[in-house]
């Protein structure tokens, strides 16, 4: 009892002047810290935080470059000798082969015409009309591994095998269930989607700048299986 | 100086140096790679037709696993042919077909050239890579009287690849999109002198 009183208030003193000792220490280090010492500490700050962050920048998508129209945010200069050093970056890691101005433009959704992520739960409606291309293709890009246990039924639409309205406007229904019409099935049963729009052999890709929102197909959710 | 003000300095220098140790890294990034693409297409260098990349899937058969790309497109075939321009200038021979076929010229910095079979002379697109004094040397051996089909590019680097994209817009025009990457050949032009003695 009295032994358990003693040690009660020594280890109550001990944990609140732990911080006060921390910075204590630090600041009797700074204080006592030799030249060699600070020196290696600038050489180990500027490695690690350089290393980490250059990771960072460069590691999944490209950080900048993109123009955002709508939902979509078109990629047209990360294959051209004019891309920035971030993308080369970012392809080199990635081994990709982005396509060339003359060949075509990816254009990428990860969210919807409301600004809300794309979610495998829910289902979308993407519709309306591309910009003028020779073809195009809309796919499912990754974000995750394909669900194994789900039959991979169909990973896009090009612009040939696509139904359209009488007057060329499509509507893809990207959804976890079975649709009637442009059915594009959702890979996994939840998580984050992105969609990849490729246009191939389009003027587009030299002036992405001015593509306007009514010219990209519109993605609205239409509900949530909740 | 006072302990706390070198200790400052140490800080802000060591930031500084995270700045350059940061736009370094990233700037060496392409050249050390050693799984990127350019690195890649080294493997299939002496083909004389393109390095399959992305193989589509036909019927019940899936992708191949040599497919490195991170998202491929479904849809295209993609074939890859690396050149080394020290050995000759390198001459890309596509038939063009039904289905639309694409050739892209990548260097180190990127892709310089892209061209499509819109631009196909009589059912061929010829397309020759060569250096700024491979060109100059083609030039001037030239035959004033004859007219070559060819494209001449001058690449800026020795070493790149030029990519090939053929399109199925239809599931069924798979394979056909997987023989026509396969078909387009990849040659090093035979120098001037050989074909002016022969």
């Amino acid at each position: 009892m009295n032994a358990a009183d003693r040690a009660a208030p020594d280890r109550r003193a001990r944990a609140d002047g732990t911080p006060g000792r921390v910075v204590g220490a630090v600041r009797r280090a700074i204080r006592r810290a030799s030249t060699v010492s600070l020196i290696l500490y600038t050489l180990a700050l500027g490695a690690g935080i350089g290393l980490a962050t250059a990771d960072y920048a460069t590691r999944g998508g490209y950080p900048f470059g993109g123009v955002t129209v709508g939902a979509w945010t078109a990629w047209p200069r990360t294959g051209s000798v004019g891309a920035d050093p971030y993308a080369r970056a970012v392809n080199a890691r990635r081994s990709e082969i982005p396509l060339a101005v003359g060949e075509g433009m990816l254009l990428t959704a990860a969210q919807d015409d409301a600004g809300q992520g794309l979610d495998a739960a829910c289902t979308y409606a993407i519709a309306g009309i591309t910009p003028p291309a020779r073809a195009w293709t809309v796919t499912i890009a990754g974000r995750g591994p394909r669900d194994p246990a789900q039959p991979s039924l169909r990973e896009g639409f090009t612009s040939t095998e696509i139904l359209r309205e009488s007057d060329g406007r499509f509507v893809i229904t990207l959804s976890p269930e079975v649709q009637p019409g442009n059915w594009l099935p959702m890979p996994r049963a939840s998580g984050p989607v992105r969609l990849a729009l490729r246009l191939y052999d389009t003027p587009v890709a030299a002036s992405a700048g001015t593509l306007d929102r009514a010219a990209l197909p519109a993605i609205t959710r239409t509900g949530c299986a909740a | 100086m006072t302990p706390r003000g070198r200790f400052l300095l140490a800080t802000t220098t060591g930031l500084v140096l995270a700045g350059l140790v940061h736009i370094g890294v990233v700037l060496l990034i392409p050249r050390l790679a050693e799984a990127d693409s350019l690195s890649r297409a080294r493997v299939g260098e002496t083909l004389d037709h393109a390095m399959p990349v992305y193989t589509l899937a036909t019927g019940d058969t899936a992708s191949p696993p040599e497919a490195w790309l991170p998202i491929p497109d479904p849809a295209v075939a993609v074939g890859i042919c690396a050149y080394d321009l020290t050995e000759g200038p390198m001459r890309v021979s596509a038939r063009t077909g039904p289905l639309m076929l694409s050739l892209a010229v990548h260097g180190r910095r990127g892709a310089f050239y892209a061209v499509t079979d819109q631009a196909a002379v009589r059912g061929g697109l010829d397309l020759v890579v060569l250096t700024r004094a491979q060109y100059d040397e083609a030039l001037a051996n030239a035959d004033e009287n004859d007219v070559t089909r060819d494209v001449r590019i001058v690449a800026p680097d020795a070493k790149g690849y030029v990519v090939v994209r053929v399109i199925a817009a239809l599931p069924s025009q798979r394979p056909a999109a997987n023989a026509a990457v396969q078909a387009v050949s990849c040659t090093v032009d035979l120098p001037v002198e050989d074909k002016a003695g022969g």
